[in-house]
C-alpha cells in the first residue's frame, strides 16, 4: 500500500499543476509559455498514469480492465490514508 | 502589443465607472510542484496564506 | 458529459476522529456557500455565458468545486469513521444527524439545514452571474477561515488551507472573466448601438 499510496501522491502533485494551469490558461490562451509548460506536465501526467494503472489498477471506467473488472475494486479515493 | 495582449489577445482594457476589475495574472514563476499542492496553488503571486485575527482575507 | 477519477485532488487525512468537527464541516457539504452549491452554480451558468473564456472558466472550475466537494466529504467519513452512536449523541449536531442520516453523507448545513437550490443564482445576464461567483468564492473563502479558526487537527487544516488558497485563485480567474466580458460587451456596443 505504501508505494501505491507515494505513486498516487505523485500524481495528485502533477496533476494539481496542470489544473492549475487550465484554469490559468482559460483566460490566458495565448500565453505560449504556459501552454508549453501544461502540455509539459500533462505528458508527464500521463505516463506516471499509465504505470500506475499498471501496477495497481485502473483509475476511469474508460480503461480496459484485466478480468475480472478492475473498477469495482478497493480502496475507493476516501478510503485511503495518504500520510501512511 | 502589451504583456497582457500577449496572453490574452486584447489590446486594451478601457475602464469605465461603475464597473468592477480585478488586475490581469501574468505566468512568471511557478512553485516546485510538491509545494505548489501543498500551499494550493502553482502561482507564487497569487498565494495569500490565512493571518488568523488580521482582517480581511 | 463527466467522467469520474478514481483519487482525490488533494491527499486528506485525519489525525483522528472527531465528529464534533466533522458536523462543522457540512457547512462546506451542503451550506449556502459549499462546495455544492459552488459547483452546480458555475456549471448551471455555463450555458449562457457568451465568450469562450467564460465557458471554460465556468464549466474547469464547476467541475473543480466537485472534486473539493468530494474532499470535504472524505474529511467528514474519516472524522467520523467507528465512533458509537453513544459518543454521538453526547455531542449535539453530531448525535442530531446520526438519527436520521447514521454515519451517511448528506447534503445539509452545520446545523442541519437541507441544501436548497435557493442559495444559488444563475440569473442569465453574465455580469451578474460573474458578480455573484466572485462574491462566493470570497463567501466560502470566509467560511474556510471560520473552519480553520476552530480547527485542532493538523492534517484537516492543512486540507482547509489547500481548499481556502483555490477560493482565491478562482476569484481571480472569474475576475479575469469579467475583465474579458466588459470587453466583449464593448465591442458588440460599437456594432449595434442600442439604447434603453
Amino acid at each position: 500500500m505504501q508505494n501505491r499510496v507515494r505513486m498516487l501522491r505523485k500524481i495528485q502533485m502533477v496533476q494539481f499543476a496542470v489544473i492549475d494551469l487550465n484554469l490559468y490558461l482559460n483566460t490566458h490562451p495565448r500565453d505560449r509559455r504556459a501552454l508549453d509548460e501544461h502540455n509539459r506536465l500533462v505528458a508527464e501526467l500521463d505516463k506516471l498514469e499509465e504505470e500506475y494503472v499498471q501496477k495497481y489498477g485502473i483509475l476511469t471506467a474508460f480503461s480496459s480492465s484485466p478480468a475480472p473488472w478492475q473498477w469495482i475494486d478497493d480502496p475507493w479515493p476516501w478510503e485511503i490514508n495518504y500520510s501512511r | 502589443m502589451d504583456k497582457r495582449a500577449q496572453s490574452t489577445g486584447i489590446e486594451f482594457l478601457n475602464m469605465r465607472l461603475a464597473r468592477a476589475y480585478i488586475p490581469f495574472q501574468f505566468y512568471t514563476d511557478a512553485f516546485p510542484l510538491e509545494e505548489a499542492l501543498q500551499k494550493g496553488t502553482l502561482f507564487p503571486e497569487l498565494y495569500r496564506p490565512y493571518v488568523a485575527g488580521v482582517c480581511c482575507g | 458529459m463527466w467522467i469520474y477519477k478514481k483519487m482525490l485532488e488533494y491527499p486528506a487525512d485525519v489525525e483522528r476522529v472527531d465528529p464534533l468537527y466533522a458536523s462543522y464541516l457540512f457547512a462546506q457539504f451542503g451550506g449556502p456557500d459549499s462546495e455544492l452549491s459552488a459547483g452546480l452554480r458555475y456549471l448551471s451558468q455555463a450555458w449562457t455565458m457568451p465568450i469562450p473564456e467564460g465557458k471554460a472558466t465556468l464549466i474547469s472550475i464547476g467541475t473543480e468545486e466537485l472534486a473539493h466537494w468530494e474532499i470535504i466529504g472524505t474529511l467528514i467519513y474519516k472524522l467520523t469513521k467507528g465512533v458509537p452512536a453513544t459518543e454521538l449523541a453526547k455531542l449535539g449536531a453530531p448525535g442530531a444527524h446520526y438519527v436520521q442520516h447514521d454515519r451517511a453523507l448528506y447534503p445539509h448545513d452545520a446545523s442541519g439545514v437541507p441544501w436548497t437550490a435557493a442559495y444559488i443564482q444563475s440569473i442569465g445576464d453574465p455580469v451578474a452571474d460573474l458578480h455573484e461567483d466572485m462574491a462566493a468564492e470570497e463567501k466560502a473563502r470566509a467560511t474556510y477561515e471560520h473552519l480553520i479558526d476552530m480547527a485542532r487537527d493538523a492534517k484537516v487544516i492543512a486540507t482547509l488551507s489547500f481548499l481556502r488558497e483555490r477560493e482565491i485563485v478562482h476569484f481571480q480567474r472569474f475576475g479575469e472573466t469579467l475583465d474579458l466580458l466588459y470587453e466583449y460587451i464593448d465591442k458588440s456596443a460599437q456594432k449595434e448601438p442600442v439604447e434603453k
